[in-house]
């Protein structure tokens, strides 16, 4: 299959660095240079700079660049507060709109052709969801110390044993699930892309693939977060 | 976003997880089970294990949904 044409994989070959054209880089300096690592650093710049330009100073009287943050920002709070309560929103709040932000803006960002989205890869979303999979034990283990294992044993002490297997399997399937969907629905929605515009791009093949593509990027970036939340609820609840 | 829309959103991120937790369970019990007797237990175990393993995985798989029947029954 023909490769998609990245533009910042273009100017850093021009640049002389090396840009493997193998899935996986052989040296250092390779794999940071790999597209999805390189197209992270570029949402991330946007994400820092962009909310800098267009706030500005913060007003009173908000313009149109601190409305739009105020409304996201806003929602995404109460968002939290309804599943995680006050205290839970405000501790966990720069983590999940952190998630929240990167990955409909890192979704989004391969609609537009010349960019790919990094979410198509599965080590970013491996390590995204290993980070909510540890935060979510360590709130645990911080909410209830170390009767937190009772969670994992189930109502029934003659029971515990086998469901500590069942417990331990079903979170580890958790982690798993929760990577594999984010990058599964991105990494098709990318391929499809890049098939349709190397058979029938003249044509407009790609439209609806497109028009799709926004609804899957903000659904997935929505359930993505949304069962971070529900975990991270899930841990700092009692045993049930 | 209104309510209804949040709520449908919530129920949709807790539904499509149902096929995925239960496919992964089963594949991650007999993952476990078969990198014991092949590699722990250099097959001296096998195939014993890997079908324990898988049984547990399904079970898992079960465990999960009964689960996720159970948070929605409270709810309602």
């Amino acid at each position: 299959m023909e490769h998609p044409i990245l533009f910042i994989s273009l100017i850093l070959d021009q640049m002389g660095l090396p840009v493997p054209h193998t899935p996986v880089g052989s040296n250092m300096l390779e794999r940071l240079c790999e597209p999805y690592m390189t197209y992270t650093w570029l949402v991330m710049a946007f994400l820092i700079i962009v909310p800098k330009l267009t706030m500005g100073k913060l007003e009173v009287i908000p313009g149109s660049g601190q409305n739009f943050w105020e409304v996201m920002i806003g929602g995404l709070m109460n968002f939290f507060k309804e599943n995680l309560g006050e205290d839970g929103a405000k501790m966990l709040f720069p983590m999940m709109a952190t998630f929240f932000l990167y990955i409909i803006l890192s979704n989004m960002i391969g609609l537009i052709p010349g960019f790919m989205s990094p979410t198509s890869n599965l080590n970013i979303t491996l390590a995204m969801t290993i980070m909510v999979w540890v935060t979510h034990h360590v709130l645990g283990f911080r909410y209830h110390g170390i009767k937190y294992y009772k969670h994992f044993m189930g109502p029934i002490p003659i029971m515990a044993p086998f469901m500590f297997v069942l417990e331990v399997i079903s979170n580890f399937a958790r982690l798993l699930s929760l990577s594999m969907r984010l990058f599964g629905n991105i990494f098709a929605k990318e391929t499809l892309l890049s098939v349709l515009f190397m058979l029938a791009g003249a044509y407009f093949a790609p439209l609806p693939i497109l028009c799709l593509g926004v609804l899957v990027s903000l659904i997935q970036a929505v359930v993505f977060v949304l069962l971070a939340v529900l975990y991270c609820a899930q841990a700092m609840d009692h045993a049930h | 976003m209104s309510d209804d829309s949040r709520e449908m959103f919530r129920q949709l991120a807790v539904y499509s997880h149902v096929g995925m937790s239960f496919v992964f369970s089963i594949v991650i019990g007999f993952g476990i089970g078969w990198y014991l007797d092949t590699k722990v237990f250099d097959g001296r175990t096998a195939p014993y294990l890997t079908f324990i393993f898988l049984a547990f995985g399904i079970a898992a798989g079960f465990k999960n949904l009964w689960d996720i029947i159970r948070d929605i029954s409270k709810k309602e």
